[in-house]
């Protein structure tokens, strides 16, 4: 079997699709999230117990279909709920104390609390490079490094009810 | 509340969502793909044929991530939690949607959108661990798989022979192509697989792989050793491996070579003293052997050629004798059991001896481990007692 290469960096389109995907996006992707939870990429990681439910006409197995993805495809975004990090101010991101908390309201009532926390080995995000230019070659598989990520935002109980928001 | 003052983050999920394997790296790895001129790894698994070279049953079906050097298990863990990762939005939301959401926020935390918002992308529920069995990983096994023995007797028809001339003449850089080919199916390192290649003594003739066996190793030892008195090399200092080879030679008639000239040359980066060790890809032209590890070498070759298993034991005194014998003049003294290494040779009675195989001792060594760590840890506290299981 012939080995598989992962190169350590990702091609900039890989990275950012939205440059090449929404012209009329001027300016790069702000990312709201706290400064320790933003990557190069903008990627990082919400852990959760248990699954979103997405309406039925929306697979809910994360599959990947190569068919029906392409990063210049059409993808729509259906919300969820909303994020928040009740200790934490941009002009203080050194104090590391806001990690303790994070919150997820999803609908009116629920809310489910959690906390950011250092992973304890950093994570690599591997994916499939397309490939450009190159012969289509089903045989070649190439894999890149997106991103490496060391925290992640962890929701590890259960929603709790809460009467206002 | 301190949640009234804080920005909401708009959180959605994006569809279709995308394919991500998610690597978890110790920290060696870490430093080495943060690096700005970071190399590619590679993930390896072994050819159908070469999986039964390793005779766990329960590790035949496997990928490893290797980098230049090392060479990991990979071991895909679930998790009961699932990790969603997170980019933020393209701003792919209708204005209805976000309505719903906005509304339930209530008059608090005003979104600014669409900036304000992240989405998940791909939803990962395990992950890739990577670990190190005990033992590390070694190419030999697969190398003995996938290379021909070579075993000639003295007199026997050598197909190898009628292409001597033409392999002389093999340039490097075929000969690296032909070992390239072989390490690619072998699932370490590329590092791992010079130094397995190195150590079998294996060598490239008539466009195949070969590895020496026990014999023909301590055949070809014992021409050098009597080649080097004959023409007064002193092998414990730097000489010209062509002068070693023209010395094996019979009165220099190179029709006449008694094995091929690769052979020599792997036998020689194999004694030569580390730091002269050329890379694989280099020729070997000067080298020098060390005393202690030479010696040593020779000893366990001559044992494993002539006792490999238990049935074959020789005796104790015949072996010393003609390993002594075997050894330039000065070396004698180095010919004594204490020199071979922990574990090298057994003996069924105090009188004979045989030779050991470096995989049949690992398993001896870890399964004594085992059960002095097994000894040593008579704990009956059972946090320790989970806790040790979870490792597992």
């Amino acid at each position: 079997m012939p080995s598989i290469r992962i190169h350590p960096h990702a091609s900039p389109a890989a990275i950012n699709p939205a440059a090449s995907l929404s012209p009329n996006l001027s300016h790069p992707l702000t990312n709201p999230l706290p400064q320790l939870l933003q990557t190069p990429s903008g990627l990082a990681f919400l852990e959760l117990q248990g699954t979103i439910n997405l309406p039925s006409n929306e697979s809910d197995d994360g599959s990947y279909n190569k068919e029906s993805y392409s990063p210049k495809g059409n993808t729509f975004e259906t919300p969820v709920g909303k994020l928040m990090f009740p200790d934490y101010s941009a002009l203080n991101p050194d104090d590391t104390k806001w990690m303790k908390r994070a919150y997820l309201y999803v609908g009116r009532y629920q809310r489910m609390t959690g906390e950011v926390k250092k992973l304890p080995r950093p994570i690599a995000v591997l994916q499939r490079r397309e490939s450009s230019g190159a012969p289509p070659n089903a045989e070649v598989e190439e894999l890149e490094v997106l991103e490496i990520v060391r925290y992640k935002i962890l929701f590890k109980n259960r929603p709790e009810p809460v009467n206002d928001v | 509340m301190a949640t009234q003052d804080s920005r909401g983050i708009l959180f959605t999920n994006t569809q279709p969502q995308q394919g991500f394997r998610l690597l978890e790296l110790p920290p060696e790895l870490d430093t080495l793909l943060s690096a700005k001129d970071a190399p590619s790894l590679e993930l390896k698994s072994p050819s159908a044929a070469l999986a039964q070279a390793v005779p766990d049953p329960s590790a035949q079906e496997y990928v490893n991530l290797c980098t230049t050097d090392k060479t990991y298990r990979i071991r895909q863990v679930q998790s009961s939690n699932s990790i969603h990762v997170l980019r933020p939005s393209l701003g792919r939301i209708s204005r209805a949607d976000i309505k719903v959401v906005e509304e339930e926020a209530g008059e608090s935390g005003a979104l600014n959108l669409p900036d304000d918002a992240v989405s998940a992308i791909a939803k990962c529920g395990s992950t890739l661990e990577l670990h190190i069995p005990d033992g590390g990983f070694s190419a030999v096994p697969f190398l003995e798989r996938s290379l021909q023995l070579y075993d000639r007797r003295d007199g026997d028809d050598d197909i190898m022979m009628d292409d001597n001339q033409a392999t002389g003449d093999m340039d490097l850089i075929e000969v690296q192509r032909l070992r390239d080919q072989v390490c690619a199916d072998i699932p370490v390192s590329a590092a791992q697989c010079e130094d397995g290649w190195v150590d079998i003594c294996a060598f490239v003739c008539a466009s195949a792989g070969w590895r020496p066996s026990a014999r023909m190793r301590f055949n070809v030892w014992k021409r050098m050793a009597e080649g080097s008195v004959l023409q007064g090399i002193d092998l414990e200092k730097q000489f010209l491996v062509g002068d070693l080879w023209k010395s094996v030679l019979d009165d220099g008639d190179d029709s006449e070579a008694p094995f091929p000239r690769a052979l020599l040359e792997a036998l020689v980066r194999k004694l030569c003293t580390a730091d002269e060790r050329p890379p694989l890809a280099d020729e070997i032209k000067w080298a020098s052997f060390d005393k202690v590890e030479c010696s040593r070498w020779v000893g366990e070759t001559y044992l494993a050629a002539m006792a490999p298993t238990a049935s074959s034991a020789i005796g104790r005194s015949d072996f010393l004798r003609s390993w002594k014998d075997s050894l330039p003049e000065s070396w004698r003294g180095e010919a004594s059991l204490s020199k071979l290494q922990d574990g090298a040779y057994q003996s069924p009675d105090p009188t004979t001896i045989f030779f050991v195989e470096p995989s049949q001792r690992q398993h001896t060594a870890k399964a004594s481990a085992g059960a002095a760590a097994a000894k040593a840890k008579p704990t009956r506290n059972w946090h320790e007692l989970l806790k040790s299981q979870k490792r597992n």
